[in-house]
């Protein structure tokens, strides 16, 4: 089932054409459209949680803000004294050269990608255990908890925050760092794309939506529920530390609790992006985040100060109207789409029964 | 299938069209002067935020109404963008970069609060915009060596290092026992910081630092310990829900502090919301309506007040006047460069110095407004109706300090 289907190839090669030209079509909106790829793959991975496996997850940002923290700090750290350029109202300046930079990055990423999976272990470990609200609820408390924890620790800039190391200066024209970070970004949702789909083929998809329809009778039949749930925790956490890594250096300023572990804010998207799209489809997330940012951005600044209201009402719609998500309105309405055949003589025939 | 192809057409142009939406905007078109500003209108900043964009509307309206800006021999009208940046810093970093990539605005004004303009100011800096800022005082703002970044008001560590001073005149001369709570915010910390080196400057001990959490509401465990180690000094720092928390616990759990220093006083009203309970608060402040500048747009603090309180309703807090002070000093960065290119106008900021109604400005190398210094107002009632007097510095005091606070049991 890994290969792609003609159909899917074609939806695949334009959009991925569509993303590969964009930055340089659409110039002024590049970090928007990255911000957008990012949106996408943590409503991606949490769909793993919330749509595959039905736990409904608010702790997925934990691993979001770990992978900001850590990219960061770990870029800084290697070159320079942590301690002193966090320190509040530290009077020194250190400048990144091109390849302290880069190399940092790297290396940062890759704290970025590895630590918040072992976290998700540990914690999944101990709690996902818990079931339905309760699991929901914890999680939502350690998101919140991990941003106040951040929020002490000196090193790292406590309540100050901290920055980012901005871009090497001189290193090409003003769009290079934006048009470097773009296809950071792009490449990661490719990864995080290919590496769902195919996980998505796979006999794990199928534990977890037994997991989702039925624990108790997943378990009597013998699978090890607790080990594919803490797998699938952590295979969040290695995408959305990614995506934490690249959003702290797009943002260039990390405060704990509206960068970082921003629950109320990415915590609560995540979510309703991946509802708004239609969960537990490869494709919703994709859909939703996407028609949700685009939202987002077109009309946010025409409700000044009433967006959050606007939001609300968007939330309702959708509620009522798209239950199953715009995937799942789609499936209804075109089943044919997706390769669901319909007799219609034995859907007449049952309409005529009365 | 053929459906579906065009409908992932159609989906892509909808995409396409969605972005090309606004592009073309310039800086400068026609005779205005287009300013971009994402300013606080949601969120927990809400209230500063207004005050912010109500002085910046009222400085623009002034300036238009009185000839604009000439640059070349032209006049020119300001207009400001405004975006609502939700009290968010992620959120604040992109308005920044969709007001100068997307709305091709080239200068900025900031926002309200030190961690917001942290977070704008690496996007600016990025792009050689320059940016007046009012609201933005924490000191790791001037220290980042940026080049376009301007701040109308003083460094924050500054605001309550007279306050500790006083305490210690008024012990004295001998070191005083200082208990302090703050906020976890850029701004606050850096409030925390100006204590810390008064405190070890006089060789005054610290006895409590607690850390509040943000959006906060609650300080009792901080004043149940203060209530017991009874300090000289009770510093507190959190925005105007701070100040107005920490006056309502005071209050109800009837701490005795001889001196009770804060800030974000009258921008919170607090002298209004609390009356007779927020009496003897000391508070710091960038402004005061009775400081003795002047200027040719708004005569002078007492001036500036009546026409604040006619236009919106109420007395405008310091906040309001250093938004209204960051256009003028624009203002006349324009006409000294009398060109709109923005390393010219970049040039001619870092030149400044000049006299507003708020203050004197002239900018140090970090960017901070090294000519004006903060000036301290306690909260003094006469029948019921609260004021703020300034009491510090001795140039500009209306009234001796009253200290130590009375006990409430003689309140």
């Amino acid at each position: 089932m890994l290969a792609f289907t003609k159909r899917e190839l074609y939806i695949c090669g334009a959009l991925l054409l569509f993303l590969l030209v964009a930055p340089f079509v659409f110039v002024n909106f590049k970090l928007q459209l990255a911000f957008m790829l990012i949106l996408i793959i943590l409503a991606m991975t949490w769909n793993i949680q919330g749509g595959e496996m039905g736990y409904n997850s608010f702790g997925n940002i934990m691993f979001f803000g770990v992978g900001m923290y850590l990219c960061a700090s770990m870029q800084i750290g290697l070159y320079f004294p942590l301690a002193e350029w966090t320190e509040s109202g530290g009077e020194k300046t250190f400048v990144h050269e091109p390849d302290q930079y880069f190399k940092g990055l790297a290396l940062g990423l890759a704290f970025a990608a590895m630590i918040p999976p072992i976290i998700a272990g540990l914690i999944g470990y101990g709690i996902l255990g818990l079931r339905g609200h309760y699991f929901a609820i914890c999680t939502l408390g350690i998101g919140i908890a991990s941003g106040e924890l951040a929020g002490g620790i000196e090193l790292i800039g406590a309540g100050q925050g901290m920055t980012a190391p901005p871009f090497p200066k001189g290193l090409g024209d003003l769009e290079t760092r934006g048009e470097f970070l773009y296809f950071l970004c792009l490449i990661l949702l490719v990864a995080t794309f290919t590496f769902i789909r195919w996980l998505y083929t796979t006999r794990f998809r199928l534990v977890l939506n037994a997991i989702r329809d039925n624990e108790d009778k997943a378990e009597a039949m013998g699978i090890e529920t607790m080990r594919y749930k803490i797998t699938g925790w952590m295979i969040s956490a290695f995408f959305c530390g990614l995506a934490g890594g690249l959003v702290g250096t797009m943002v260039g300023y990390i405060e704990p609790v509206e960068v970082a572990f921003d629950g109320r804010e990415m915590g609560v998207f995540m979510v309703l992006m991946t509802i708004l799209g239609g969960k537990g489809t490869l494709w919703g997330p994709i859909i939703g985040a996407s028609a949700f940012h685009i939202f987002k951005e077109s009309f946010w600044t025409l409700f000044l100060g009433w967006q959050y209201v606007a939001l609300g009402v968007l939330i309702i719609v959708i509620v009522i109207y798209f239950p199953e998500g715009l995937m799942g309105y789609l499936r209804e309405k075109k089943p044919e789409w997706f390769g669901e055949v319909i007799d219609e003589k034995d859907r007449k025939a049952q309409i005529s029964l009365d | 299938m053929k459906n579906l192809y065009r409908s992932i057409l159609t989906f892509i142009s909808v995409l396409a069209l969605v972005f090309s939406f606004g592009t073309a905007n310039a800086k400068v078109e026609g005779d205005t002067i287009v300013l971009g500003a994402a300013v606080s209108l949601t969120g927990k900043y809400s209230t500063n935020g207004e005050h912010t964009k109500n002085g910046y509307n009222l400085a623009v309206d002034r300036i238009n109404s009185m000839g604009g800006v000439k640059v070349g021999g032209k006049s020119y009208k300001f207009k400001i963008i405004y975006y609502d940046d939700e009290s968010n810093s992620k959120r604040a970093a992109q308005l920044a970069e969709r007001l100068i990539k997307q709305d091709g605005v080239k200068y900025m004004l900031g926002p309200y609060s030190s961690g917001l303009t942290k977070a704008i100011a690496p996007v600016t800096e990025e792009n050689k915009i320059p940016m007046v800022e009012a609201n933005g005082a924490s000191r790791s703002l001037f220290t980042k060596g940026y080049k376009y970044l301007f701040a109308v008001l003083s460094p924050a560590n500054q605001y309550l290092e007279v306050a500790i001073d006083l305490a210690v005149e008024k012990n004295g001369g001998k070191p005083v026992r200082i208990a302090q709570a703050f906020e976890q915010d850029a701004f606050s910390q850096d409030v925390r910081l100006g204590v810390l080196d008064a405190a070890k400057r006089t060789g005054s001990k610290i006895i409590i630092d607690d850390k509040l959490p943000k959006e906060l509401n609650d300080m009792a465990a901080t004043l149940a310990k203060v209530k017991a180690v009874k300090p000289d000094v009770l510093v507190v720092s959190g925005h105007s829900k701070g100040a107005l928390t920490a006056i309502r616990q005071i209050s109800e759990m009837k701490v005795d502090v001889p001196m009770l220093a804060m800030t974000h006083c009258d921008a919170s009203k607090l002298a209004k919301q609390h009356g007779a309970k927020s009496e003897f608060a000391l508070c710091a402040s960038q402004w005061h309506k009775t400081l003795t500048y002047k200027d040719k747009f708004f005569g002078d603090g007492i001036k500036y007040d009546k026409d604040f309180t006619k236009a919106y309703g109420y007395a405008p807090p310091y906040q309001a006047a250093e938004s209204s002070a960051a256009l003028l000093v624009f203002k006349d960065a324009f006409e000294r460069a009398n060109s709109f290119d923005t390393k010219k106008v970049r040039d001619a900021l870092a030149k400044t110095k000049m006299q507003t109604f708020y203050g004197n400005i002239k900018f140090g190398s970090g960017g901070q407004n090294t000519a004006k210094p903060m000036v301290l107002f306690q909260v003094m009632c006469k029948s019921g109706k609260c004021e703020n007097v300034v009491v510090a510095p001795t140039k500009w005091a209306a009234a001796e300090l009253i200290h130590p606070i009375p006990p409430w049991s003689k309140r």
